[in-house]
């Protein structure tokens, strides 16, 4: 089976159906990662970026990289120039929920969940997502993240922190 | 990172405690007191569902890069030429040297042996013959590096 590496190759030759593996390696994975971040909005579109970007930047992908952690480093980055310039609208439950299929009880939860990581700042909750949901390991985040080791250490603490004064209140 | 972060950051994350870390969970006021409010945190983290991307995402995302694709493909097709004609063009000059020097000893040799005239008409079908396979030759060049193209990718698919 070709790599990602591989794949990325095929792709700046100008593979579709390369492109067509890689999307369906990372459709949930990259798609969760972008809903967790800004909170569900804006996500097709966000996905969508982060791909043609990728498309874009395949001729200049360094092969000794891993993919993966490539391909996330362009969603953050993606996703942090969303948090700036943000549209002002507010999130609404109903309509992410409407999407959701689940219970009632369950619907509250992640209601919450999402309440707690918006409470973060842009670099800890992207610290906390790869952490907690992608089980990046700190090396591998300090790469996507674009910051040391020790950084990530600190975001990781600092949130924490936070999460749990927020869960005291 | 003291041991308490490290107990924490444990449970934050969900994952299982040695019989260290335990005792340490136990034994600790700090530790003891913090752990409720790190386990719910983690569990409403991990309560946290996202719906399924769309199903027409992938034929979206697709569709908006097939110009980008198309755009590399085109690029792809001039470098692999350019590096194939480059790579063709450089034995050329000692072709056309080793050609040129064996049709004048061929016509030495039959000018010995035949009339003149026919001669000069035998080296010029030769030289002919010569010039239009190695324009042929060059001429093919696009063609296979255009298959190998085909090839190398249909390799790396598989």
């Amino acid at each position: 089976m070709a790599t990602d590496e591989d794949l990325i190759g095929a792709v700046a030759t100008g593979d579709g159906r390369a492109l067509e593996e890689l999307c369906r390696r990372y459709e949930r994975g990259l798609h969760q990662f972008i809903f967790r971040h800004t909170g569900g909005r804006d996500v097709d579109d966000l996905y969508q970026e982060t791909w043609l970007r990728v498309v874009r930047a395949a001729r200049r992908f360094d092969r000794r990289r891993r993919f993966s952690t490539w391909l996330f480093q362009i969603a953050v980055n993606l996703c942090r120039d969303w948090h700036r310039r943000r549209p002002p609208e507010p999130v609404d439950p109903a309509d992410i929920e409407a999407t959701r299929e689940g219970t009632a009880a369950a619907a509250d939860a992640a209601l919450d969940a999402r309440r707690l990581l918006a409470a973060l700042p842009e670099p800890q909750r992207s610290a906390v997502i790869l952490r907690y949901y992608h089980d990046l390991g700190e090396e591998e985040m300090a790469e996507v993240l674009g910051c040391p080791r020790g950084t990530v250490k600190s975001r990781l603490h600092h949130a924490m922190a936070r999460l749990t004064q927020m869960a005291r209140q | 990172m003291s041991e308490c972060d490290e107990v924490l950051a444990r449970l934050f994350l969900r994952r299982p405690l040695d019989a260290g870390a335990a005792a340490h969970l136990s034994a600790c006021p700090r530790c003891s007191s913090e752990q409720r409010h790190v386990r719910r945190v983690a569990e409403a983290l991990a309560s946290h569902d996202v719906p399924p991307p769309a199903s027409t995402l992938s034929a979206r995302v697709l569709g908006a890069a097939a110009p980008l694709l198309a755009r590399h493909a085109r690029r792809a097709a001039w470098r692999t030429l350019a590096r194939a004609l480059a790579a063709a063009l450089v034995p050329l000059p000692l072709i056309v040297f080793l050609d040129f020097y064996l049709v004048r000893a061929m016509y030495g040799v039959l000018e010995a042996l035949l009339p003149r005239a026919l001669s000069l008409y035998v080296v010029f079908n030769y030289a002919a013959t010569l010039t239009l396979l190695l324009a042929l030759t060059y001429g093919m060049i696009p063609i296979v590096a255009e298959r190998q193209m085909r090839l190398r990718r249909e390799e790396s698919r598989a």
